[in-house]
């Protein structure tokens, strides 16, 4: 058989990164459906569109999420990959494998699909890129066996996900791996089985540099803080100013309620902690100098998502601090959390996130539906809280004053 | 929105069921004006004890386990 010329994909070989082109021609060698795979991505190259549709309802036993269907649309043409299922496999909490659990999900992918995979996707999950039906309920026997689940999909709940939390970085203000771990165990039903209006997405970061990029990607981020104070060593603050930190530029400048002063004669810094919001660039930047409070806990954001019914929305802050028990087993964040689902399970229409749900009915709806206390952290500014709707009697006192101004303009005229 | 015990939500959604291929859990608590939340804890409940199976078909429907 004569090899296809691919002088589009060729060029993606080029450069001194590694290249998915390579690694799927290394992977062609096996596996014959890469190799389609490569013919029919080159063709969508040429002619600028994808040959991939959606079919028919794919998945395992007892499963309505973790596998996505995916044909192709020219099967004739490319029959070894006329089907190239997708499978969502439960990574584990912060992405922690030891090399040993990582062969077992490869071999099992061997064996049952195309050997490519995706690690990881956006979703977290590991992904599993291009199987047929008949394999589908083998590899998840084979998957569960090596002690893996499958991931969310469809509306259900998503694969939760945690950074690396404090089995990594200093920063963590909670056990980020054990909440990912026990958000997942408890809701196992919620993930499986899809009943919701539409997707719902935790994602979880141990502190406010939010390294999951939860405020723009989950439905529900949990991201931690402090309430107390930052603690400073003002020792290590004149050793960065000696070794040539320009304080202002990198840190005070950047500081976006400017609660951080400069004594250069002490070379000592002050934190107006009351008016801090958290941002922890200080921290950052001066990682030996500063570092979060001893009372820790997280802020809850809800809302965040991609353009779908509505445009993109960052999470908002519905509680600004919550204290992440791990004794009772969160159950401050679980009978919250619940209250929200049954919310948005009553009300919403299908496919409307959450944060369009509440951007539809109004804050106060849902702050009275889930007992929550409204809160400063709510409001970015009078009157420009996309999720506040002022009311026309609202403006009745406003439009009376207007009304009365202009009879006076006009009388003022016509004498 | 009507309130029923346990055991008269159990004997409506037999009921209901009985008279459909499948169902999904919204319609069964639309039809007896309940809430969506006690629905699905009733037919988690009856799945677990196989009087009911799931089908997921886009999304989850239930149906009586062995109807044809």
């Amino acid at each position: 058989m004569t090899e296809k010329k691919r002088p589009l994909l060729d060029e993606l070989k080029k450069g001194k990164w590694p290249s998915f082109v390579t690694e799927m021609e290394k992977s062609a060698a096996t596996k014959p459906a890469v190799n389609t795979l490569l013919n029919l991505v080159e063709r969508s190259f040429e002619e600028k569109r994808v040959h991939w549709k959606h079919g028919g309802i794919v998945g395992v036993r007892g499963y309505g999420g973790g596998v996505i269907g995916r044909y192709c649309d020219l099967p004739e043409e490319y029959p070894e990959v006329a089907e190239f299922h997708t499978i969502r496999v439960n990574q584990p909490s912060g992405w922690f494998y030891d090399s040993k659990a990582i062969r077992s999900l490869c071999d099992v992918w061997e064996k049952h699909g195309s050997g490519l995979t995706n690690m990881h996707g956006a979703t977290g999950d590991a992904i599993l890129l291009g199987t047929t039906t008949p394999h589908l309920q083998d590899c998840f026997n084979d998957l569960s066996d090596a002690g893996f689940d499958l991931g969310g999909s469809g509306s259900n709940l998503r694969t939760p996900s945690a950074c690396c939390g404090p089995a990594r970085c200093e920063y963590a203000c909670f056990d980020t791996l054990d909440l990912c771990h026990h958000v997942t165990n408890k809701y196992q039903n919620e993930l499986h089985r899809p009943m919701w209006p539409y997707k719902f997405k935790i994602k979880i970061s141990g502190c406010p540099n939010d390294c999951t990029s939860s405020i723009a990607r989950a439905d529900l981020s949990i991201i931690g803080t402090w309430r107390d104070r930052i603690r400073v060593n003002q020792k290590a603050v004149a050793e960065y100013v000696d070794g040539g930190l320009p304080i202002k530029s990198a840190v005070l400048d950047y500081c976006p309620t400017k609660c951080i002063s400069f004594d250069k004669e002490k070379k000592e810094i002050n934190i107006d902690n009351e008016n801090c919001t958290r941002c922890m660039h200080c921290i950052s930047v001066m990682p030996k100098a500063l570092r979060v409070g001893k009372e820790k806990g997280a802020t809850l954001l809800l809302g965040g998502k991609a353009t779908i019914v509505q445009s993109a929305f960052l999470g908002w802050v519905i509680k600004p601090f919550i204290k992440l028990d791990k004794e009772d087993g969160y159950q401050e964040l679980h009978d919250l959390l619940e209250k929200i689902w049954e919310w948005w399970d009553e009300n919403a229409k299908v496919r409307e996130r959450i944060g369009e749900l509440i951007y539809r009915k109004g804050m106060g709806e849902f702050l009275k539906a889930t007992d929550l206390e409204p809160v400063p952290q709510m409001v970015h500014h009078p009157r420009a809280n996309p999720y506040f709707f002022w009311y026309p009697e609202d403006f009745a006192a406003e439009k009376e004053a207007k009304e009365a101004k202009k009879e006076v303009a006009g009388s003022e005229v016509s004498e | 929105m009507a309130d029923f015990t346990p055991e008269e939500l159990r004997a409506k959604i037999l009921e209901y069921l009985g008279k459909k291929d499948k169902a999904k859990n919204r319609d069964i608590a639309t039809a007896f004006d309940t809430s969506k939340k006690e629905v699905d804890k009733m037919v988690n409940e009856m799945a677990k004890e196989g009087i009911l199976e799931f089908l997921y078909l886009g999304t989850s429907y239930v149906k009586l386990k062995d109807k044809e």
